[in-house]
């Protein structure tokens, strides 16, 4: 499309490429008269200002030169790379001169932009060229054969690349080698080209065709290929771009006739090898490939010849054509619209001649008539074939979990005639890991987690701790794993009993002086010598004796009285002697709180420079349900009132008090900075303050407030950049429905190839996008009656249901293809998985495309499908998958129209689970996922999209809520026992309904059918058969929809099992070629039966004898987890050392030495490869030390 | 040849696009490379492919030099052309899906010069919106804002639809990098950028990570990479800071999810991993090819593109 034009008749030259912003210069052409004769000159410059719209190109400067122009260059000789326009304008004069201008003075508007100039050529200086490796250097061509070589630092004499050729000629075109430096070129109008060597300084090679018929007006050097180069022909006779390779130089290597006149000038891309400009008399710009010879491109131009025409060096997709009409126009190779630009342009035309009377006639010439193209088409196309430019050949992509993506083309330029398959082309997947020690970091704190290590652990953190209060948190943590807490608060605070005890001896031996005393109690602590303080600390630690010893020494009776009653009724009774001998009373308020036990009042009036007196108070005095309350009072105190220092120490108050929450608020606020580090500073005291409230409170573990949320999902971030993806899902927190939370749990899960666990994962996590609602009635001709949503229904479970669920008794022998190949949990999954996005569509029914819609849901696919599709060769398989299913209805029509019937009653198998909830959501979200898919299959349904929901029974009308992320786990134990106790052997096929269905050309027959040939096409398998049935694609795509949302939750990024990560495609070929017999899970070697029915014996056990629901709940995730375990019996993928140790590890639990089972599960755990361990172990643990505490 | 490389959401899908004409998708979950889908339609190179938020199902956007964007969708395990647009009159360039709460809008750059946005309405109807001359003789990259509330970032009151402003980044042949932000549903060039003296190449917005500055990174023709950095929520005064001066045109830059690690791709093949420093610089930390500094770069799997 055009971009810009310019109303000269001139010569043109483009600012070297280095030059930014980019300009153009235009010379008054020698040899062209515009309609006003006039021969006056001049030079121009032009800025190429691409964000202006408008198809003016700025003048930037304008010189009247006393020369017009055969040629104009623009040679970067001198160049800097700055913003200042530099380098050379080279001019090729009529009179045999050459003139160099400085540009950045033509700009500048100096008098003065001539920098040299000489007379040395005869006639007309029509060739001129710069070398591109000596930039100094340029070659200039004239009449008599002359030829040039300027040296731009010392202009005064040029040399010759050698003797003149004869006879002597025009010289029209020079051209520099663009691979070899010293090889030049130069062409005549004769037709002959002469190649030099100015090495040798002697023409090299010459170069002509024989029929003497070339008449030269073009030459150029390929840009990569130093013996190869182009000549254009003017002559109208041969109008022909001819391609010539020196080491076959006797004939062209390739003739280029797209021109049907002669060819005015050729511009070869420095960009791109495979783009060749060539405007001719024909009134054509072409673009071709002088490679190939085809022409890529022809320019929209007017239907004036073009003189010379130039790429632009900087932008590759721009060009410049002047033209005989007297116009520069600049086009940009690209296509686009030109809308807009063409009236404009005749506009111009004929205002610029509209008033001229230039031969005194009176009469106004007449507007020039331009024939208009045709077509007045507005889009113009662009180039055949992508230019080199805008291939791009390298790249690098982040994506979730810290990977990268890169690929490179080594081979970056594609040879004409390679294949492309010879190419290799890689994609690579890297793991950016950046944070290295935050990483090291979080993995000491899982490892201590999972080991329960934590005591230790916060010993070395107290060891490691640079700061002393860093050490005193930690100290704090510590102590929460310790016996006697609250004693070891108090030393911690700079309370012993011990030293308390000393003190009051030396007190007593040597009379010290009463010290100050102060009547308020809290302030005179840091006198500890004094009287006064003892006593405090004697009360802060409980000890009444001292105390009351104190009180009495000093004679402080009543005190000594008051406190010999809180003390006891001996001590009482002791005190009571000595009360009338002595009395005073100083330090009342610290006795009446501890007598009255009212600390709330001494902790929201204390001096908060004695927060540690308080904080000791209330760890001594306070009942426990009291404990934390003040705890929390204090610290809230601190952070409120206190100094900076003061609120960093209300942390160690929310530590005693247990307060995760408070204490990520006031520690968030102490630190600044987001650093990953400082967040792991923060999350490993979390962690284990929560680890700590669990074991001492009877808190709910998973309970987290929004801002521990949010700091745990930030870390969960982290570590999933840096891509411990499992590690971080284990640290989000599992009770909560902050959205971004379910969502990154969701990708999460899915990115580790599991599905969502959990109870937040009921919820679909984008549910909440308010989606427009979709029209409804697209579909609706396909569907019939009242039947339709339960045909939907089965259909859209593309995975028939496992035999024994959905339909008892109704085996479907090919649809657990997926479970037999891969892991079992495959069809749970789906079930559960598939709807999350979908159940989007549910609610707004908007997302079924128009286009997909009747090409993926045929109503009768549901049935075909299977028929057809699962099987190449349904003859071999003498049952017929859906046979069980005929039974249970009359419709001729092949749908399950009782299918809805049936599944209520496996829902009492279902309650007959070990898990009864579990089996209860099983059922749910089983149904659910079809449920929902109906919504979405039959966008306007019958009547709607409530329909399929209503004939559905009431537990499964649930199931869009329930929806895709139903916990999987739950579904595993439902399914595994379930499954094999339902299962029926197929039955033979002998409805006749079938028949006709299991027959593809009749399925082909039928009005939906042509749908899945959509499919077909788009894909194939690598590894089909080449002879299989096209009918078979369109089903077998459907079971695959499954395979990429679905991921087994039971694979572990170990695991060597092919089925799960493999292709959906691949699944779905064994689905088609397995035998009804592998339907069932791989069963557990039976020599390690034994660890399954062990382990679900002892929890059962401890089940049945545990009281309080949080252990039963631990027991019931065990339960659940334990099925990774499982799993890897049956992939058989546990090393020998690990399956002996398991073995042991019944031995002792047959034997109840549940400790020895303990140490066995250490030394496994010490000796193996995490990776193997790390999904069960944990699990296995906390049930052996269940049982142990249990002692079942 | 390959352009481009896209894994999903989560990771554990591949897509490719490539000189063939072809795109491919794989599933990559641990360490496996299975061909899942080779997408069929283009009619000319693909130069880039993107995937839309699984919310909306299993969907991919392509472009290519045949001035198509074809929509790809997942439906019961076949990826189907799902909506093909044919509305430029260039080579379009690049794709981009909007965040996921603004609904399922994509940008497509061309070399016509136009930016267009597809914006699903439901049933199987696409609404265009078509930004001319955004960028003259071609816009070569369009990467989206991320949905932020201006003025707020604290989670909006659950029911109440946040206000979001939209916008997205543009790169293209005049050089230029410019913001464009829906007004009253009218796209409209809200700033213009420049500092970068050739072919913008790509850009890149940053993901926003809580903090109120939003980034964007651009790379040239010129070999500069520019980050782009506005501290105000009327998004009016970006300033640029020059992260490097490569030799070589810089074809792609990548942000990491985490906003903190930049991915510069250069024609040199070259891949090298970027970070700024506490003091605001930006350091190298990684060259991929040679594998040195901080990053372990593991070659997990390789494929053949054919």
């Amino acid at each position: 499309m055009k971009l810009k034009e310019i109303d000269r008749t001139a010569m043109q030259a483009w600012s070297p490429a280095l030059q930014h912003p980019i300009y153009l210069a235009t010379g008054t052409s020698a040899q062209q008269l515009d309609a006003t004769f006039s021969t006056s000159a001049s030079l121009e410059i032009f800025e190429l200002d691409l964000s202006d719209p408008s198809l003016d190109m700025k003048s930037c400067a304008t010189f009247s030169s006393s020369h017009r122009y055969h040629k104009l260059i623009w040679g970067p000789h001198s160049m800097t790379t700055g913003e200042s326009v530099s380098g050379v304008l080279i001019a090729g004069g009529e009179n045999g001169n050459i003139i160099l201008y400085d540009p950045a003075k033509i700009i500048a508007g100096d008098a003065e932009v001539i920098i040299a100039q000489k007379d040395k050529h005869t006639g007309p200086v029509r060739a001129l060229d710069v070398n591109i490796f000596q930039t100094n250097l340029v070659a200039s061509g004239a009449n008599e054969s002359e030829i040039y070589i300027w040296d731009l630092n010392n202009f005064a004499t040029p040399m010759t690349p050698g003797v003149k050729t004869q006879p002597l000629e025009d010289v029209s075109c020079i051209a520099w080698n663009r691979q070899v430096q010293h090889i030049l070129a130069s062409a005549s109008p004769s037709g002959r080209a002469t190649v030099w060597d100015l090495r040798k300084n002697e023409p090299i090679i010459k170069v002509s065709d024989h029929n003497n018929r070339m008449h030269c007006s073009g030459l150029a050097w390929h840009p990569d290929i130093a013996t190869q180069m182009v000549l254009a022909s003017e002559d109208d006779r041969l109008p022909v771009i001819q391609m010539w390779d020196l080491r076959f130089a006797s004939s062209p290597l390739r003739v280029l006739e797209n021109h049907t006149r002669g060819v005015l000038a050729i511009a070869w891309s420095m960009a791109d090898p495979e783009l060749l400009l060539s405007c001719g008399k024909d009134a054509k710009i072409l673009c071709s490939n002088p490679n190939t010879g085809e022409v890529l491109y022809e320019l929209p131009t007017n239907t004036q010849w073009c003189f010379d025409i130039q790429w632009c060096p900087r932008n590759p997709a721009v060009l410049s054509a002047a033209s005989f009409d007297g116009r520069i126009s600049v086009y940009s190779i690209m296509g686009g619209s030109a809308d807009g630009l063409r009236q404009k342009q005749v506009d111009q035309l004929s205002s610029s001649f509209g008033n001229l009377d230039p031969f005194g006639t009176g009469q106004p010439l007449p507007p020039l008539q331009l024939p208009q193209q045709t077509a007045s088409q507005s889009v113009i196309l662009p180039l055949k074939k992508p230019p080199k430019w805008i291939r791009r050949p390298v790249g690098a992509s982040f994506s979730f979990g810290g990977k990268l993506v890169t690929f490179e083309n080594t081979k970056a330029q594609q040879q004409p005639g390679i294949d492309q398959q010879q190419q290799r082309h890689h994609v690579y997947v890297s793991q950016v890991v950046t944070e290295k020690e935050f990483l090291a970091r979080s993995n000491q704190l899982q490892e201590a987690v999972r080991s329960e290590g934590f005591v230790s652990y916060c010993q070395n953190k107290i060891d490691m701790a640079q700061a002393d209060f860093e050490r005193s948190v930690w100290a704090f943590l510590k102590v929460n794993f310790e016996e006697d807490s609250r004693v070891k608060y108090l030393e911690l605070l700079g309370y012993r009993k011990e030293d308390l005890r000393k003190k009051v001896n030396v007190l007593e031996s040597c009379e010290v002086g009463e010290g100050q005393t102060n009547s308020d109690f809290l302030s005179i602590y840091f006198a500890v010598s004094n009287v006064d303080g003892l006593i405090t600390q004697a009360l802060l630690t409980g000890n009444f004796e001292s105390a009351v010893d104190l009180c009495l020494h000093d004679n402080r009776m009543a005190d000594a009285i008051i406190l010999a009653i809180a003390g006891g009724q001996e001590l009482l009774s002791r005190t009571q002697e000595k009360y009338f001998a002595k009395m005073q009373s100083k330090i009342t308020r610290l006795i009446t709180a501890v007598v009255t036990k009212n600390w709330k009042e001494i902790v929201q009036s204390c001096d908060l420079q004695n927060w540690r007196e308080a904080l000791a108070a209330v760890l001594t005095y306070a009942r426990p349900e009291e404990f934390a309350a003040l705890c929390d009072l204090l610290g809230n105190r601190l952070e409120s009132e206190g100094d900076s220092l003061l609120q960093t120490q209300a942390c160690l108050c929310y530590i005693c008090a247990g307060n995760v929450e408070k204490l990520v608020a006031c520690w968030t606020k102490a630190q600044d900075g987001n650093s990953p580090l400082s967040l792991q500073d923060l999350i490993e005291k979390v962690v284990i303050l929560r680890k700590a409230v669990q074991l001492t409170q009877a808190v709910d573990p998973n309970a987290v407030g929004a801002l521990l949320a949010e700091k745990m999902s930030q870390y969960a971030n982290l570590l999933a950049a840096q891509g411990s993806i499992a590690a971080a899902l284990t640290f989000l927190p599992a009770n909560t429905n902050q959205p971004n939370i379910v969502l990154l749990r969701d990708r999460l899960c899915r990115a580790q190839g599991e599905l969502p666990v959990g109870q937040e994962a009921l919820k679909a996590p984008y549910e909440r996008q308010p989606m427009p609602k979709a029209r409804a009635g697209s579909v609706a001709g396909q569907i019939q009656g009242p039947q339709a949503p339960a045909q939907q229904y089965y259909q859209q479970g593309d995975n028939p249901p496992p035999p024994g669920f959905i339909m008892p008794g109704a085996v479907n022998p090919n649809m657990p293809p997926q479970q037999a190949t891969s892991s079992s949990y495959n069809m749970y999954s789906q079930a559960g998985a598939r709807p999350p996005y979908p159940q989007t569509y549910q609610a707004t029914q908007q997302y079924s495309f128009g286009t997909g819609g009747p090409a993926v849901y045929q109503p009768q696919q549901p049935i075909t499908a299977p028929a057809s599709a699962s099987y190449p060769n349904p003859a071999p398989n003498p049952t017929h998958p859906y046979l069980p299913s005929a039974p249970s209805h009359t419709m001729p029509s092949p749908l399950y129209p009782g299918q809805p019937q049936p599944s209520p009653t496996s829902l009492n198998p279902a309650s007959s689970f070990p898990l009864p909830p579990s089996g209860a959501s099983f059922q749910h979200g089983r149904p659910g996922p079809p449920a929902t898919s109906v919504a979405y299959a039959l966008p306007t349904g019958s009547t709607g999209t409530l329909p399929a929901t209503s004939d559905l029974p009431a537990s499964q009308r649930t199931g869009p809520q329930n929806g895709w992320n139903d916990p999987p786990a739950l579904n595993r134990t439902a399914k595994k026992k379930k499954v094999p106790d339902n299962f029926m052997p197929p039955v033979p096929i002998t409805s006749p309904i079938m028949n006709p269905l299991a027959d593809p050309q009749s399925q082909m027959q039928q009005p939906p059918a042509p749908a899945p040939p959509v499919g077909a096409p788009s894909f194939q398998p690598p590894h089909l058969p080449a002879g299989q049935p096209v009918l078979q694609s369109p089903y077998q795509p459907a079971p695959q929809s499954l395979g990429p949302c679905i991921v087994p939750p039971a694979v572990s990024k170990t695991s060597t099992e092919g089925a799960p990560g493999a292709p959906i495609g691949n699944a779905i070929q064994h689905v088609q070629a397995l035998p009804t017999e592998k339907i069932t899970k791989k069963p557990i070697p039976e020599e390690h039966l034994i660890l399954k029915t062990t382990f679900e014996a002892l929890i059962q056990r401890c089940l049945l004898s545990a009281s309080d629901p949080q252990t039963k709940r631990k027991l019931d995730d065990a339960n659940k987890r334990l099925e990774f375990l499982y799993d890897k019996l049956r992939e058989q993928t546990l090393s020998p050392t690990i399956i002996s140790g398991l073995h042991n590890i019944v031995k002792s639990i047959e034997t109840r030495s549940y400790m020895e089972g303990l140490n066995i599960h250490t030394h496994i755990v010490s000796t193996s490869n995490f990776s193997e361990t790390s999904a069960f172990m944990p699990v296995l643990k906390v049930v052996l030390t269940q049982a142990n505490k249990l002692g079942v | 040849m390959i352009h481009d490389a896209q894994m999903d959401y989560y990771g554990t899908r591949l897509a490719t696009c490539s000189s063939d004409r072809s795109v491919k998708i794989f599933d990559v979950r641990n360490g496996g490379q299975i061909l899942i889908a080779d997408l069929r339609g283009h009619e000319g190179p693909v130069w880039q492919v993107a995937w839309a938020h699984p919310m909306y199902g299993n969907i991919l956007a392509s472009c290519s030099y045949d001035r198509k964007v074809i929509i790809w969708k997942e439906e019961n395990g076949t990826w189907e052309k799902t909506y093909e647009y044919t509305g430029h009159d260039s080579s379009v360039n690049s794709v981009c899906w909007a965040p996921h709460d603004y609904g399922l809008i994509l940008a497509c750059g061309s070399s016509d010069g136009a930016i267009s946005l597809l914006s699903y309405t439901g049933d199987g109807q696409w609404e265009v919106k078509k930004i001319s001359n955004a960028h003259t003789i071609g816009c070569n990259a369009v990467s989206w804002a991320p949905a932020v509330v201006p003025g707020s970032l604290i989670e909006q009151p659950s029911g109440q639809k946040p206000n979001y402003i939209k916008r997205f980044a543009s790169g293209g042949c005049d050089n230029l990098v410019k913001i464009w932000k829906e007004e009253d549903g009218q796209w409209k060039e809200e700033q213009k950028l420049e500092a970068h003296s050739d072919w913008v190449r790509d850009v890149a917005w940053a993901p926003s990570i809580g903090l109120p500055t939003s980034t964007i990174a651009s790379c040239s023709q010129d070999g500069r990479v520019f980050i782009w950095t506005c501290d105000d929520a009327s998004g009016n005064s970006w300033s640029p800071k020059l992260l490097h001066k490569f030799t070589d045109v810089v074809w792609h830059v990548s942000w990491s999810i985490t906003a903190n690690i930049l991915a510069v791709s250069g024609g040199d093949n070259k891949v090298t991993l970027w970070k700024e420093s506490v003091d605001g610089l930006w350091a190298c930390i990684s060259d991929v090819n040679k594998g040195q500094g901080g990053v372990s770069a593991i070659t997990e799997g390789q494929q053949n593109e054919q």
